[in-house]
C-alpha cells in the first residue's frame, strides 16, 4: 500500500530565543591564555622550588618562544640538558628559586644553558584530570 | 624572487625539541617498522652514520658511538611541521607546502622592500630557530628550480651557512657549477646518468645546454628544468600542485600475519587511508589495485595482486573497503607468512568532470563521506572507521624507540623540573 504522507500541523512550536541573534562563539580558554600558538608548548611542573611565585608540583606551565628576554621573567631553559624552570638573572648569569630551601645555581661557561622560553601562565589543576593522572606520578 | 626553506635532517631535529638531554648527542631516526635509518642528524653525519642503511646491518656501529636511535614519531613530526610552516608564511605573500619539511616563498609585493636577502634569510632561520627549535637551510633565486639550488648549496655547500641566494648570473655559476645534475630539481637518476654520459656532469653545464635539444633527446619537462636554470620560469604554483595520479597507502607488518582476518583489517584500514587522500583531491577511484605478499627474503615467495574496478568511480570508504573484502579469497593464502599489504588507486578521474552513467547510479554519497572526515579531523584519526577495520590492530608498525607525543598527548607533555 501507498501512504502519501501528510504532515500534521498541530501548532505547537514553542518560542525562539530571544537572545538567538546575540548568540556567539564560546570563550576559549586557548585565545586567552596563549598569544603565539606556533611558538608555544605546555609542560608540567615537577618540584618545589617556585612555590614562592605560586609555581606548584603538578602545574601545568605556558611557555612561549617568542617572547625577548627580560631581567627576572621566569624562564624555562636547557640546563645540562635538562628543562628547569627558574627566575633568570641576566646581571649575574644566574638561576633564581622562589623557595627558602633552593639557593641560586651560577650559570658557568662549562654548563649546556639555552633560555627554551619564557612561562606566561601557569594552571593550577585543583581537581585531578584524569587525562592528566598518568604524568603527575 | 622565491625562495626555498626545509629543515635540516627534520625528523632527528624534531627529536630534538622536547628532548634536551639528547640535543648535543648524535641522533637517526628509524622508518616504519624500524627498518632503515631515515633521517640523520648533523652531529651523526660527522661520525660517518649513513642514511637509508638497513639498521640491523650496522647496529654495532650505532652502539659504538652511541648514537641515540628513535622510530618515526609522526605525530610529533605533524605537529612541528605545522608550526614551522605557519612561522615561515609570516615572511613571504604566497607560500606552497611542498613536503612535511620543505616550504616554497614567493615574494610577489612585499620582494621589492627586502633590500637584502641575505639578511632576510637569516632572519627567516632566527625566527624558525628561537619559535620552534628547528634547525632551517634558506635558499632564494629567481625560479623555484634556483631556489631549489640555493637550498642544496647553503646547507650542503661549505661557507654558506644555511643561506644562499642566487640573484645574478655570477652567483648562479658559482652554485650551480659545484652542484652534480643529480641534484637539480627534477633531474631523475636515469636522465643524469644519461647526462653524465654524455660529458655533462654539474648544473652549470646542464644550464648551458639548448633547450630545444635537451626537449628533443628527454622531455619537455627536463627543457623547462634547463630554462629554470638560466632563470626562466617555466613551474608555476599550479603546477607543483597538480592533484596525484595514483595514490598508494602500504606497508610491512610489525610481525607477520597469517590470519586471514588480520590481513583483511590491514587492507581495509590501507583502503580508508587511500580513500581518504582521493577525497581530498577531489577524485574518484576508478581502479583499485589490492595485493599483499611474503618477504622477498622469503624463501616460499608468495605475492598476489588483484586489480578491482568500479562501475561507478567512487570515493566512499564504504565501498572501497567492501571491494577489498569482495577479493580477499582470491589474496590470502592459508600458511603462508604475509609480510606486507597494501592498496592502490591506480585510475582516477576527478569529481568535478564526472560523466554520470545512464543506467548506474552513483551512490558515492559525499553528504556521509564529508560528516566521516569532519569528525575525524576534529576528534582523531579513527574516531569512526569501517567496522571491517577491526578494533585491535594486531598488525601494527612497530615503533620500538618511539619517543613521547610532547604535544599531542596530555599524559606525554614535556616536564619542568623546578
Amino acid at each position: 500500500m501507498k501512504v502519501i504522507p501528510i504532515f500534521a500541523e498541530a501548532g505547537i512550536t514553542g518560542f525562539e530565543s530571544p537572545a538567538a541573534e546575540y548568540k556567539e562563539l564560546g570563550l576559549s580558554l586557548d585565545q586567552l591564555l596563549i598569544k603565539h600558538p606556533n611558538a608555544t608548548f605546555i609542560g608540567q611542573a615537577s618540584g618545589q622550588s617556585m612555590e614562592g611565585i605560586g609555581i606548584f608540583d603538578g602545574d601545568l606551565l605556558i611557555v612561549d618562544r617568542s617572547l625577548m628576554l627580560k631581567n627576572g621573567d621566569i624562564i624555562v631553559a636547557n640546563f645540562n640538558g635538562c628543562f628547569v624552570c627558574k627566575i633568570i638573572d641576566k646581571v649575574q648569569a644566574r638561576l633564581l628559586s622562589a623557595s627558602k630551601d633552593h639557593s641560586p645555581v651560577n650559570i658557568s661557561p662549562e654548563d649546556d644553558f639555552q633560555v627554551e622560553g619564557i612561562v606566561t601562565r601557569s594552571i593550577r589543576l585543583h581537581h585531578k584530570s584524569p587525562e592528566l593522572t598518568a604524568c603527575m606520578l | 624572487m622565491y625562495a626555498l626553506v626545509d629543515a635540516v635532517s627534520f625528523y632527528a631535529s624534531a627529536e630534538k625539541v622536547f628532548d634536551p638531554s639528547i640535543r648535543n648527542k648524535p641522533v637517526v631516526v628509524l622508518t616504519n617498522n624500524d627498518g632503515c635509518i631515515c633521517a640523520v642528524c648533523p652531529i651523526a653525519r660527522k661520525l660517518g652514520i649513513p642514511k637509508f642503511e638497513s639498521y640491523f646491518k650496522i647496529k654495532w656501529l650505532l652502539q659504538k658511538h652511541g648514537v641515540v636511535v628513535r622510530s618515526s614519531n609522526y605525530e610529533l613530526y605533524a605537529d612541528l611541521s605545522e608550526r614551522m610552516m605557519n612561522v615561515i608564511s609570516r615572511y613571504c605573500d604566497d607560500q606552497h607546502i611542498y613536503s612535511i619539511d620543505e616550504s616554497f616563498l614567493l615574494f610577489k609585493n612585499y620582494g621589492d622592500l627586502i633590500k637584502d636577502w641575505h639578511q632576510y634569510g637569516h632572519e627567516i632561520r632566527r625566527a624558525i630557530w628561537k619559535e620552534t627549535k628547528l634547525p632551517v637551510g634558506v635558499g632564494f633565486g629567481t625560479t623555484s628550480t634556483l631556489a631549489k639550488a640555493a637550498n642544496h648549496a647553503a646547507k650542503k655547500l661549505p661557507g654558506y651557512n644555511g643561506v644562499a641566494v642566487i640573484d645574478s648570473n655570477k652567483s648562479a655559476h658559482a652554485i650551480l657549477q659545484q652542484m652534480s645534475v643529480s641534484d637539480v630539481w627534477g633531474i631523475g637518476r636515469k636522465i643524469s646518468k644519461r647526462l653524465n654520459s654524455q660529458g655533462i656532469k654539474n648544473a652549470f653545464q646542464l644550464s648551458t645546454l639548448s633547450p630545444k635539444a635537451v626537449r628533443k633527446e628527454f622531455s619537455v619537462a627536463t627543457e623547462r628544468t634547463v630554462n629554470e636554470l638560466n632563470g626562466i620560469k617555466c613551474i608555476s604554483w599550479d603546477e607543483v600542485r597538480e592533484p596525484k595520479q595514483q595514490i598508494f597507502s602500504t606497508r610491512s607488518f610489525g610481525q607477520k600475519v597469517v590470519d586471514k582476518y588480520v590481513l583483511q583489517t590491514a587492507l581495509v584500514k590501507h583502503g580508508s587511508i587511500v580513500s581518504k587522500k582521493v577525497r581530498q583531491q577531489s577524485s574518484l577511484v576508478k581502479k583499485l589495485l589490492i595485493f599483499a605478499s611474503t618477504s622477498s627474503y622469503d624463501t616460499n615467495y608468495y605475492k598476489q595482486s588483484i586489480i578491482y574496478q568500479f562501475p561507478v568511480a567512487t570515493d566512499n570508504s564504504c565501498d572501497i573497503s567492501s571491494a577489498i573484502s569482495s577479493v580477499l579469497n582470491e589474496i590470502f593464502v592459508k600458511g603462508v607468512l604475509f609480510h606486507l599489504c597494501g592498496v592502490g588507486a591506480i585510475e582516477l578521474e576527478s569529481r568535478h568532470f564526472q560523466q554520470s552513467d545512464l543506467f548506474m547510479t552513483d551512490n558515492s554519497n559525499p553528504a556521509l563521506m564529508k560528516c566521516f572526515d569532519k569528525i575525524n579531523n576534529r576528534y582523531g584519526q579513527g574516531t569512526l572507521k569501517m567496522g571491517s577495520e577491526g578494533q585491535s590492530e594486531v598488525w601494527q608498525m612497530r615503533r620500538e624507540f618511539l619517543s613521547p607525543q610532547f604535544t599531542s598527548n596530555w599524559k606525554d607533555i614535556p616536564k619542568i623540573k623546578c
